[in-house]
Formats: structure tokens, sequence, C-alpha cells
């Protein structure tokens, strides 16, 4: 007979919702601690299971979640304003150095050519050693390199500093890393959207604030052969000063700092061989790869490129031409963080086949109105279709990174950072076909890698995931393919499963179930009804 | 978003109407007829000439085979240093155009005097900011509005004699390096400290 009192059998609710934590695997008791405190009360935010926080505060600096978003960003920004700085120099530097266009070009391959195999490095700093001494390295290591523009006489010398400072975009791997692990899932389209777009922002705030510095070091009496050499100073200093704030105000996960939680024993130390093999196993990570490739990679080739573009084609002056190609880059500030937030409303209503449908509008609208960028002619015209390319493609990013967090979380890190790779190959690669020769002009090439990112944008239609499905295929019928769980166990062996290792990705999955379409994730609820008592 | 982007491209579209308003006939290089004589001789000679530091001497003056009111239109006379070929090699911002207003080989005014009939001439040292490269001198006779109606150079025709080659500054000075490796020093530095620092925290905190 069912009772009213607390406890008795048929009473209950628990399970009824299906929100509660219900775990496949055993647990083991240091976490069962962990919740009997309810830590989560020492959170400004609200957060979930894994104290990722659910909810997106952008004007807060609340510990952890906020810092470390403003502080990845901000280091992600000072990165780009310094990749990018010789750009809107270009026509004085060129004179300095007697350089050719194929060294410009060349020049402009390679500062973003370092960054494929940082980015893939740093991933794996992530994983192991966590996103703040990550963001730390690649920020204070490469401030040195930004300095020694002084010493360079020559295309050799010139390509070769840029090569290397090009090293500092490992940071988009470690701003996308810390904020993976800092905010839920439902919200991380929208957060990653924000961080990348703001960090992306430095490449269109260069184009402004480099002709400027040079503008007040001349007028404070310096030969322009001198002044573009000190205005390579701020970049650098300004590195230095944000690498000090990540070290001291930073946190690496919302418990605290990996190295003092792998020591406690909270967060399981994982071996970079697995990772790694993970992440190169699943064919997702390569087409993730080649799409980001063509949409932030013509962004960053955008960056090296437009500026002389304008200045040579419309005549402009260097200052005007700097503040038409920083409209580009500041585009980020919305145009990014509205893909991501895009992509995660395609998910309320779809799942990941929205996000996916997403992804794949957006980056081809963007690379349509790049062919048109190319082939206008007259300035106002160019003017609005780079607006519009801009919108799009950047849009794209945030849509991407609406997904890259799903592929994989046992190797979340390493994704990203293979993902930002391939970023920076697809903008080596563009640069190289279309910018550095004397073969086509500047112009033609314009349209022509706009014609190759169209083409290069198909491949997000064989992403699939049996738990959610791809662009044109439902998800898997299939009982147990169809959960998510089994799709984020598989990255574990059946030894590590039975040692316990893989709940981080249990507790991941159970939070993703977000990623099914509104349809299919009511469906699957048992109704209350159905639950009949055991004892009537 | 959409609505502000349509703004700015307005915004774009009528400025630029209004700047297109009064434009008249461009003048062609082909058009202009060789009537002056350029010479331009280093006080040096046999040596790479340095900018900021080397004097030439610059004269020019009606052709001798010019008729008699050639000269008629002329006001002013403009005297540039042009780019050789070999320093456009590659190199399309330095193009040669048959638009005069579109024409990049000249970029560096020299001088703007007013026309004489007399020959003139000018020590000019040459200018600090000029660029590596090897040039020659043209002079353009400008008349009342500004356009050009003859010029005159101190190379021949296919732009292959009498070139000189022009060393720019480097831009490097000895207080830029020291700066540089200060600046360095403090990254690494600094980087090292905290690295550090969180080790003896984190082996104090095992400790205990």
């Amino acid at each position: 007979m069912a009772s009213n009192e607390e406890g008795s059998i048929g009473t209950s609710l628990h399970g009824v919702t299906a929100r509660e934590q219900v775990f496949s695997f055993s647990v083991d008791s240091s976490s069962q601690t962990l919740q009997s405190d309810d830590p989560t009360a020492k959170f400004t935010l609200p957060v979930d299971s894994e104290h990722r926080a659910k909810v997106f505060k952008p004007l807060s600096f609340a510990k952890p979640h906020m810092r470390a978003f403003h502080l990845g960003w901000i280091s992600f920004f000072t990165c780009f304003i310094s990749t990018f700085a010789a750009a809107p120099l270009v026509p004085i530097i060129r004179d300095n150095l007697d350089l050719t266009k194929t060294d410009v070009g060349n020049a402009g391959v390679a500062s973003v050519s370092g960054a494929i195999f940082s980015r893939l490095a740093m991933g794996a700093v992530c994983d192991l050693l966590g996103a703040r001494y990550g963001t730390a390295f690649s920020l204070m290591l490469t401030a040195p390199t930004v300095f020694s523009m002084s010493f360079v006489t020559g295309p050799v010398g010139y390509l070769a500093v840029r090569f290397m400072i090009g090293f500092c975009l490992a940071t988009f791997v470690s701003c996308q890393y810390w904020t993976s692990v800092m905010f839920n899932g439902k919200i991380i389209g929208l957060v990653n959207g924000c961080a990348g777009g703001w960090g992306d922002m430095g490449g269109g705030v260069t184009q402004l604030l480099m002709p400027m510095v040079f503008q007040v070091i001349r007028l404070a009496g310096a030969t322009p052969f001198m002044a573009w050499r000190i205005a390579f100073f701020i970049p650098g200093f300004l590195q230095v000063v944000v690498g000090v704030l990540v070290l001291t105000l930073g946190q690496d996960l919302p418990d605290g700092n990996l190295s003092t939680l792998q020591k406690s024993g909270q967060v399981s130390k994982d071996k970079f061989s697995k990772v790694f093999w993970f992440a190169v196993k699943n064919y997702r990570t390569w087409i993730l790869f080649v799409l980001y490739g063509f949409s932030m990679g013509i962004e960053l080739t955008i960056n090296n490129v437009i500026s002389g573009y304008f200045f040579d084609r419309f005549n402009l002056k260097l200052q005007t031409a700097g503040i038409v190609a920083a409209s580009f880059g500041m585009a980020n500030f919305f145009a990014r963080p509205f893909g991501g937030y895009a992509s995660d409303l395609a998910a309320r209503l779809f799942g990941m086949r929205g996000r996916l449908w997403i992804l794949w509008i957006f980056q081809t609208v963007g690379a349509l109105f790049c062919i048109w960028l190319g082939r206008a002619s007259s300035l106002p015209i160019a003017i609005l279709a780079m607006m519009l390319f801009s919108v799009g493609t950047q849009a794209a990013c945030g849509a991407l990174f609406g997904v890259a967090p799903f592929v994989s979380r046992r190797s979340l890190g390493l994704i990203s950072g293979l993902t930002g790779a391939g970023g920076n190959f697809g903008s080596g690669l563009t640069q190289l076909l279309f910018f550095s020769t004397s073969r086509f002009s500047t112009a033609d090439g314009l349209s022509l890698m706009g014609a190759m990112a169209v083409l290069c944008t198909v491949p997000v239609a064989f992403i699939h995931f049996p738990q959610w499905g791809s662009m044109f295929l439902r998800p898997s019928s299939d009982g147990e393919r169809s959960k998510e769980e089994y799709y984020y166990s598989s990255e574990w062996t059946e030894e590590e499963k039975r040692q316990g290792l893989h709940e981080g990705s249990i507790k991941f999955a159970e939070n993703s179930r977000s990623e099914r379409s509104r349809k299919v994730a009511l469906a699957d609820f048992p109704t209350p009804e159905t639950r009949t008592p055991t004892h009537v | 978003m959409a609505v502000q982007t349509f703004l700015f491209a307005s915004l774009i579209i009528f400025s630029s109407i209004e700047s297109n308003h009064g434009a008249t006939e461009v003048s062609l290089f082909t058009n202009l007829e060789n009537l002056l004589e350029v010479t331009a001789k280093p006080t040096r000679v046999g040596v790479v000439w340095e900018a900021g530091k080397d004097i030439v001497r610059i004269t020019w003056m009606l052709k001798s085979s010019a008729k008699v009111n050639d000269d008629a239109a002329f006001k002013t006379v403009e005297v540039k240093l042009c780019y050789a070929p070999i320093s456009q090699v590659d190199r399309p911002w330095r193009k040669t155009h048959n638009e005069l207003s579109r024409d990049r080989s000249c970029p560096h005014k020299i001088v703007s005097k007013p026309y004489d009939k007399i020959p003139q001439s000018l020590n000019w040292t040459i200018d600090r900011e000029t660029p590596t490269g090897t040039y020659f001198i043209r002079a353009y006779g400008t008349d009342v509005n500004g356009y050009e109606v003859a010029y005159g150079q101190s190379s021949d025709a296919e732009k292959t004699t009498n070139l000189f080659s022009v060393e720019g500054i480097s831009g490097r000075h000895t207080s830029l390096d020291i700066a540089s490796i200060c600046f360095s020093v403090f990254s690494f530095g600094s980087l090292l400290v905290f690295l550090v620092k969180e080790k003896r925290k984190a082996k104090l905190q095992q400790r205990k």
C-alpha cells in the first residue's frame, strides 16, 4: 500500500524528470564526498555536475569561470595583434627591406604556418599541463620574437621573425580549451564564439593600432624606417603584461589548478599517446580541420592581404586602408558570437543536425561574398562585399566551435589544437596559392580563394554522430549506439573503464543530451503515467 | 546588424558619388612630348649612393631641338625620382601606368620650380627616406592647372642608361637593439620566476 511517509516505496520521485545524475557505471568514493558538501555553493554562477558554468555573464569577472573567459580572450586578442602587426605597415616595410611581392607573400605564409605546429603542441599541453600554463608559455616565450623586429635587415630576417611570431597563435587553442572546461555544453557555442570572436578582433584592431602608433612615433621625430620597428614594441609589451595577468589571476579548472587537482587525485593524469590516438582516429577531426582551414584560414589570409589590397588598388592612404581593413577584423566582435549563438539556438530546436546545417550555411554564404569582393572594382561595393564576407565567415568560425567540443571528451584539447592548426594550414595554403606570386592579381586571388572555400565546405555533410545524426541522415536507431554514453565511452579501453577512468566522459555524455533534437529528447523520457508504483 | 551594414554601405556609396563629380579627361604619358633635357650628375662617382648623405647635381632646360613656342604652356617644372625597371620587378606597387594619375613609378618628389627659359640646376641631397633601389630622374612640365604637358628624363626611352643606385637607411639603431634585448630578458625571466614560485608552493602544499 502506498504510504505518505517520506522514503517509503513508491513516493520517491527520483528519475522522473530524468535530470538527476545517474551513472551507468559505479562511481568511486572521492566524488561521493564532493557531492555531499554541495561544493556548487562556492561558485558565483550556477554550475552543472562538472562544475562548469551554466550561465554566461560577459560583464562579470567572477572566479573562476568568467575570469578564465576574459583572460582567455584577451590573451588570444593580444597574440592576434602581434601576428598581424606587420600587415598594415607592409608598404613601409617593403621599402625599408627592399622586398618583392614574393617576399611579402612568403612572409605572410610563414606568419600563419608556425602556428600549425604550435597549435598541435598546445592541444597536448592543455590536456597535460592545463590551459593557464599553455597560455602563459605562448605569450611570454614569443614576446622576444616580436621585439626582435628591430634586428631585421632583409627578406630572410623578415620571414624568420614573422614565422616565429606566428607561434603565439597557439593561444587560440588554450583559450577555447579553457572556456570549454569552464562552461556547460548548452551555452558553449555562444561562449566559444565570444572568446574566439573577441580574440580574432585583434586582427582588425592591429590594422588600426599599428598605423596610429607608427604615425605618433614619426611625429615624435623618427624616420619611417625606424618608426615601424619601434611600433612593434607595443604588441610585444602587451604580451608580457597579459602573460603575467594570466599566471597570477587565472585558474585551470573550475575546482582549482590542474597540478593541484592531479596531486589530490580528483583529476586523473591521462597518457598523451592515448589522447593523441583517439583524436587522430576520429575522422570528424579531419573534416573540421579542412572546414576551419576555409573559414578561419581565409580570415587569417585576409588579415594579411586586405590592407595592402585597398592601399594599392583603390589608392587609399595608409591610415585609411588600415581603417577599412580593420572593419573586417572588428566585425568579429558580434559576428563570431552570433555564429556560436545561432549554433546553440539551432541545437535547441534541431539538435546537432541544426548545428551542422548552420555551419554549412554561414561558411558557404561567406565564401560567396569573398568571390564578390574580388570582382568589385569600385570602393563602396568592395567595402560592402567585404563586410558581408566577414560576417559570414566569422559566424562560420563561431558555429564550428559549437560542434567541436562534442567530437571528443577525452581528446578535447588536441582536437581544438588540430582544428586550430587546420585554420592556419588553410591560411598558409591560400596565401601560397593565390597571393605569393604575380600570376594572379590580388583581386583574382580573392575570388579564387572564395571559390575554393565553397568547395571545401561541402565535407561538413559527412560529419555523422550515431547518437544525433548528420546533415542528411537520422541518428542511429540501434539501442546501444544511439546513446551518448556509448559514443564517449568508446574512447576508453575496457581496462580503463574498469579502473573508472572514464567517469569524466560519462558525466559529459549526460550533459550532452542537449544535442538531441527536441522531438527525440522528449520521446526518450519515460512519461510518469507509465511508471506505476509497485504497491497500489 | 544588417541595418547597420546597410547604413554604412549607403554612406560610402553617397560619398563616392560626390567625389566622382568634376572628373575631367585624363592625361596620358604617351601624349607628352619629350621637350626637356634633364641631366643628373653625382658628386661621388663609382660608389652606391647613400640616402641622406650623397648629393646629386640635377639640371634641366628646354631641348635645343624644341620649336619656338613649345614651352608656352609651361608654368612649373616638377622634378621627380623614378624607379628603373629593375626596381619594379615583382613589385606591382611601383608599376608604370600610362594614365599619369595612376602611374606609380615616380612617387618621390624632388622639387617643384616655376619654369624659366634659362637652364636651371639643383644640388639635391638624396632624401633620407628614399628606399634602396635603382633610379633615374624625370622632370614634368606642367601647365597652369597642374596637368603635365611635357617631360624629360635623365635616362633614355627604355630606361636603361644613366641609372644610379641608392642605398636607403637601415632604420636600425643600437638603442633599439638594446631595448629589444632587455624586454626579451624580462619576458623570459618573469615566466621563470613564476614557474619556480609555483613549483615551490606546490611542494609545500604536498608536504602538508
